[in-house]
């Protein structure tokens, strides 16, 4: 008799200890996201739709995290960014035949693919949130829980709470914290040396975007992206004041009468683009240089300050708002404040950026000066 | 004598059973284009499961999602969105007396374009949630616009023509303003001022459906009540005076009629020009003038044909979806221009 009923309490027993493992396997967790939102997911996900952000997201989840992506929006990563995401795909099988959930810069992100993916968790970019009311209404009433993650707003808590977000839901928490410490690290530095150099520096910079070649005016930023960039390195943004929102191109005319210090033209691995900027993975120093020559010649280019001292820079447009963009940032404040961060190699920071956290390896042109 | 009645009798009765043939058929179209575009979308689900879905029986929590967060609030939109500019046609051609008119080419849906812009581009907006400022910036500007057609236009008398060329001034005026306001956009709002343009049944959901059923509901009473008038209207407006209308008032409250019935339709899913032309001729290339059928007819074909545009837009390239106001004009346009050429008697 007690035997049998040692037999049942055992047996209860185990099955209480399942249950309690179980139970843990599948727990609700509350995620804080980038926008302050907390966001009840069941994790561990096993699967997971994303829309944008897919570096920092390889970063932090590694390329063991894509096993569980089932949908990406492609024309944000494989559309802006081709070569870097024909590097990915060559290391992350699934990534090549990734289904599309569409992008709302398009107009054709789709709720209802979201949806038939069954995702656990859906990231979306802050951009993506914001456009899309009705949608994100439809998939929640899907019981997917949307999670925001804002690399885009350029502010530390953003970053860092995109990071740990990010972190939290793929379970893999530490190497979110570290990365996150990483960028705030990096980040207080070079606001650190600006500081101890006499703060805020008087030089003009005209930052544009070198997408269609020297003919065209590209569009300058003020306020977002490498204007906002500026802004906090304490440069004086030739953009601002000038375009009719927070980003367009700067009148050729007034580039030239406010004879800016340094300029940099933003290039990337765009297809399609012949006169664009060539930077990226690809790009030899030399490709670099020679898609930038033009933009020096340009009519009434000659004479400028930036020219003349041989300050033109090309710089990886891709580098913008990103969880390593404390690169790009290290790189213009050391053209700005030459002494002070004498010492900063942001190639070599990208460089071992790439050893620890990406699946990829580290190659081509990102950031260069014409005159070598 | 009898000989002669008997023959309009007869003709009559000819007519009658034409009209309920087309009504008929119209219905039975317009069911078979909402249950397709219940059944088509970017998620390729069995039509098995939609079904189901669509009696609330669905087996998996993402199906039932879909078919009733996306796609009826999305089918049945069209059917909404395109009885009204089917219906505003309608009674804009017959009021005018013009087969030119419909809102679109009488600025209204231009009107409401602006109005949409204004709280895209520079915020101007009444002190509502985004997705509905949008709409009720584009409601406001369509009714001022028929309220502006109605004003300089009724100078003179209220005259066909008069309203008629006030409604085209006004069309230049506002896409004048709206390439203004473009010119100043910045780019992410200019955005999304050319995909509000282009019209989409994407961000259709049920308060936004009940919003347009209810003007549609609303609007029905003021017609049934002058239906013999605005029969009478296609006789001109002289022949109609004679006849006892009032021509001015009635024109006043179909203007009212008209610009909430375009506003309410346009706000929500944006400019879908062709509607409102093609839906009204087709209907009297089919049924004729007599208003009683006419205006119900116009109404089914308009939602008929926003339907099959909504299938078509899912359909055209599998797994994307265009906007709907390219699809109705390329789908529309042959089609209409097949009605015309096929119609030997002459219909107008």
């Amino acid at each position: 008799m007690t035997h049998l009923f040692n037999r049942m309490f055992r047996f209860v027993l185990c099955g209480l200890v399942l249950l309690g493992t179980l139970q843990a396997f599948a727990a609700t967790t509350e995620v804080v996201d980038a926008i302050g939102r907390k966001v009840r997911i069941t994790t561990p996900v096993q699967r997971v739709v994303l829309n944008f952000n897919f570096e920092e997201f390889t970063a932090v989840a590694g390329k063991e995290g894509w096993t569980k992506v089932v949908g990406i929006s492609r024309a944000p990563w494989e559309g802006w960014r081709p070569v870097i995401f024909k590097r990915y795909s060559a290391v992350i099988p699934n990534l090549q035949a990734m289904p599309d959930i569409g992008n709302s810069d398009d107009g054709n992100f789709s709720a209802e693919k979201v949806i038939a993916l069954k995702p656990d968790v859906l990231f979306i970019a802050e951009w993506t949130y914001k456009s899309l009311e009705t949608a994100r209404a439809q998939i929640e009433s899907a019981g997917i829980p949307i999670l925001v993650i804002d690399y885009n707003a350029q502010q530390l808590e953003r970053h860092l709470a995109s990071t740990r977000a990010i972190g939290k839901v793929m379970g893999n928490e530490a190497r979110a914290e570290e990365l996150a410490s990483l960028y705030e690290h990096e980040y207080k530095d070079v606001l650190a040396r600006i500081a101890k150099a006499g703060g805020a520096s008087n030089k003009k910079v005209y930052v544009e975007l070198g997408q269609a070649g020297p003919d065209t005016v590209g569009n300058s930023y003020s306020g977002t992206m490498w204007g906002k960039l500026l802004t906090t390195l304490g440069a004086v943004n030739v953009a601002d004041g000038k375009l009719t929102g927070p980003w367009g191109p700067v009148n050729a005319e007034a580039v030239i009468a406010d004879n800016p210090d340094l300029i940099f033209i933003a290039g990337s691995s765009w297809i399609n683009k012949p006169k664009a900027v060539k930077t990226g993975y690809e790009a030899t120093p030399d490709i670099t240089r020679k898609s930038l020559e033009p933009y020096s010649q340009r009519a009434g280019w000659g004479s400028l300050k930036a020219v003349k001292a041989g300050e033109v820079h090309a710089i990886e447009h891709g580098l913008c708002r990103t969880l390593f963009d404390y690169v790009a940032m290290q790189y213009i404040a050391k053209q700005l404040y030459p002494e002070a961060f004498r010492d900063v190699d942001p190639e070599a920071a990208f460089r071992s950026y790439h050893t620890k956290y990406l699946p990829v390896a580290y190659s081509g042109t990102w950031m260069l000066r014409l005159k070598p | 004598m009898t000989l002669v009645t008997d023959a309009v009798t007869q003709e009559y009765q000819r007519a009658a059973h034409q009209r309920s043939r087309v009504l008929v058929a119209a219905g039975l179209a317009l069911l078979l284009g909402v249950l397709l575009d219940a059944a088509t979308g970017p998620a390729f689900l069995p039509i098995g499961q939609v079904a189901q879905a669509v009696w609330g029986e669905a087996q998996d929590a993402s199906v039932h999602a879909i078919v009733w967060a996306i796609r009826l609030p999305v089918a049945l939109t069209a059917v909404a969105v395109g009885a009204a500019l089917g219906l505003s046609g309608a009674i804009m051609q017959t009021i005018l007396n013009n087969p030119l008119a419909s809102s679109y080419t009488l600025g209204i849906s231009a009107g409401a374009g602006f109005g949409a812009s204004l709280a895209i581009v520079l915020g101007i907006a009444l002190p509502l949630p985004e997705s509905y400022a949008i709409a009720a910036n584009a409601i406001l500007f369509a009714a001022l616009t028929c309220a502006g057609v109605y004003w300089i236009g009724g100078a003179r008398a209220a005259s066909a023509e008069g309203l008629i060329l006030a409604g085209i001034a006004l069309l230049f005026l506002f896409q004048a303003l709206l390439s203004g306001l473009q010119m100043i956009a910045s780019p992410e709002s200019l955005q999304q001022v050319v995909f509000w343009l282009f019209g989409s049944l994407q961000k259709s959901t049920w308060p936004k459906l009940a919003a347009v059923v209810a003007v549609l509901l609303l609007c029905v009473p003021f017609l049934v009540r002058d239906l013999w008038n605005l029969t009478a209207m296609k006789l001109g407006d002289a022949r109609a005076a004679a006849l006892g209308v009032d021509v001015r008032a009635l024109r006043l409250r179909s203007f009212v009629l008209i610009s909430m019935l375009t506003g309410v339709a346009v706000a929500f899913v944006g400019t879908i020009g062709f509607v409102g032309l093609v839906a009204p001729h087709l209907s009297r290339m089919l049924v004729g003038e007599d208003q009683r059928g006419f205006l119900p007819t116009s109404a089914l074909l308009g939602s008929l044909l926003l339907s099959l545009a909504s299938v078509a837009s899912k359909t055209i390239k599998p797994g994307a979806v265009i906007p709907i106001g390219i699809v109705t004009a390329l789908i529309g346009v042959p089609f209409f221009m097949w009605m015309v050429v096929r119609h030997r008697r002459s219909y107008w």
